[in-house]
């Protein structure tokens, strides 16, 4: 079963189309892995394993007799719980959304679904993508493979923890100040934030409508750029939506970095906000990689790692404040404490100061992306810190903001997380590469000649 | 807004945005959600903006 557990998304899709492993062999290994050890993680909150099943055994049939749809099909994968799947409920994690039930699918559940996949659940995630990891909800927080003791990183935690733990080869996450990005870190995974528009947010709950990103968490690079192929396009009813080219996202994979200007951001985790040391020794190991690997590599300097941070969040609790308004004013007390606190923050923001935020946000867009003249790719951290212990509520609150992920919903840049290494306690290290907009494939480029540099795809957590 | 707000005036903004079933407890939480929202917005860079300047998101109508 372990074997079945770590296949790949492309290794599935192979023995799938050829006929060497069944899809509904594959779903059963999974739900059967899923009820021995999801009990311990909570990476699930809903498993649907009928849902999967008949999935699985449609897609059999379909390969059977040709009608293969490509890298999805009869391959499991999992939705965080705020995005819509008809006839479920989409409950953000939340008792204010307990019996929402979704009419309709979100547009990246039906381009999953129409993919062929397998659907196996909804998967845990901060309260409304925000407030975590808490205790005060109806369901329990999603906890590390790596250590159930430490936290997982959110908001998508679910999808991180669920594809680290061998529960799904993919799984779809948001993203609004680091979302994909600090669950893929906490976890050892791949996280992707595509460029602001690139991925439909239609039937997603909204956290904040100018920052959300929704996106894949994959255990390898090929598997996130797969992902990526099917869920990024046009939607004419996103308004947030760009009519741009898409797709493709695997073809320059094996291109290596030899020649590509690597712009490191090296102040947003030393002289901004100083990082842990073995994470900021395990990215500069991974930068002189790239190095060793042919590319070019020098330091760079953009605003300062707090003004990014004060941006997004003026924006982020204006806009979500906005959205939860109503329940605030009705029902405090059903929110999470974390949660709540964080929503209140946005109470009495100024419209003059979010308008000013924007202006802000406008300026450090346009000079973040005029560096891009000079490098390729740029390189910073994503957590500064390994995960803290999930019950130590001081260090979960202190390493909230030791991020630097949040720029890159200011500017809307496409920022791929990836793995780097692991601490000295067994957790994991991890690393951005940003471009400028609709640059993934680059990215992709890059991530994928740093994973197969280094052996950290061949770690898995022991989960008994 | 002054850093020094207080837990009073806090209340009283509370009432005034329609927030009345907020407990004490929800009040602190108000209230240092209030001053973390003060000191971000010290941290933006605000003092050069020029009328020039325009938001990020402009009303614009697709042909």
């Amino acid at each position: 079963m372990t074997d079945l557990a770590y296949l790949t998304m492309a290794e599935a899709a192979e023995l799938l189309r050829g006929r060497k492993l069944s899809p509904v062999e594959y779903t059963r290994a999974l739900i059967a892995r899923i009820e021995r050890h999801d009990g311990k993680l909570n990476a699930f909150l809903r498993p649907t394993p009928e849902i999967a099943l008949e999935d699985a055994r449609r897609a059999e049939a379909e390969i059977a007799r040709g009608d293969w749809r490509g890298p999805l099909h009869g391959v499991p994968y999992g939705l965080k719980d705020i995005v819509d799947y008809a006839g479920l409920p989409t409950t953000a994690h939340s008792k204010i959304l307990e019996g929402n039930v979704a009419r309709a699918d979100a547009v990246v559940a039906q381009k999953l679904r129409a993919a062929g996949g397998v659907f196996m659940g909804k998967l845990s995630t901060h309260e409304f993508a925000t407030g975590g990891p808490c205790f005060d909800l109806p369901w329990p927080p999603a906890r590390n493979p790596w250590n159930r003791e430490h936290f997982c990183g959110g908001s998508s935690s679910g999808s991180g923890v669920a594809t680290a733990a061998g529960f799904l080869p993919a799984a779809i996450g948001s993203d609004t100040g680091g979302s994909i990005r600090n669950p893929a870190t906490m976890c050892g995974v791949v996280g992707m934030k595509g460029t602001y528009g690139l991925v439909s947010r239609r039937g997603v709950f909204p956290l904040a409508y100018s920052l959300d990103h929704v996106g894949p968490l994959t255990r390898t690079v090929r598997d996130n750029a797969l992902m990526l192929d099917l869920i990024a396009g046009y939607d004419v009813l996103d308004p947030g939506s760009v009519n741009a080219a898409v797709g493709g996202y695997t073809a320059d994979l094996e291109r290596g970095v030899r020649g590509l200007r690597v712009g490191v951001i090296r102040h947003f985790y030393t002289r901004d906000m100083e990082g842990d040391a073995e994470m900021v020794a395990a990215i500069e190991a991974a930068v002189k990689v790239l190095g060793d690997l042919g590319a070019t590599v020098r330091e760079i300097e953009t605003a300062p790692l707090g003004v990014y941070a004060a941006c997004n969040r003026t924006l982020l609790t204006s806009e979500a404040y906005a959205i939860h308004e109503k329940w605030l004013r009705e029902r405090p007390q059903d929110y999470a404490s974390v949660t709540r606190e964080r929503f209140m923050s946005g109470a009495f923001v100024r419209a003059a100061d979010y308008i000013n935020a924007t202006r802000v946000r406008a300026r450090l867009t346009h000079d973040f992306h005029a560096l891009f003249s000079d490098i390729d790719v740029a390189i910073t951290a994503s957590a500064h810190d390994p995960a803290c212990r999930i019950d130590d509520a001081e260090a979960l609150d202190r390493t909230y903001g030791r991020q630097a992920r949040a720029p890159f919903n200011v500017t809307g840049s496409p920022a791929l997380a990836v793995p780097v290494g692991f601490s000295k306690a067994g957790l994991p290290l991890g690393m951005q590469i940003v471009g400028k907009p609709y640059a993934e494939a680059l990215l992709y480029r890059v991530g994928h000649a740093y994973e197969r540099a280094t052996q950290w795809l061949e770690r898995h957590p022991a989960l008994a | 807004m002054k850093n020094e707000i207080t837990l009073e005036a806090v209340r009283g903004m509370a009432i005034d945005a329609g927030l009345t079933h907020l407990t004490d407890e929800h009040l602190q939480q108000l209230l240092r959600a209030t001053r973390t929202a003060q000191a971000r917005q010290a941290a933006l860079p605000t003092a050069d903006l020029t009328p020039a300047d325009e938001p990020a998101h402009v009303f614009r109508l697709d042909r």
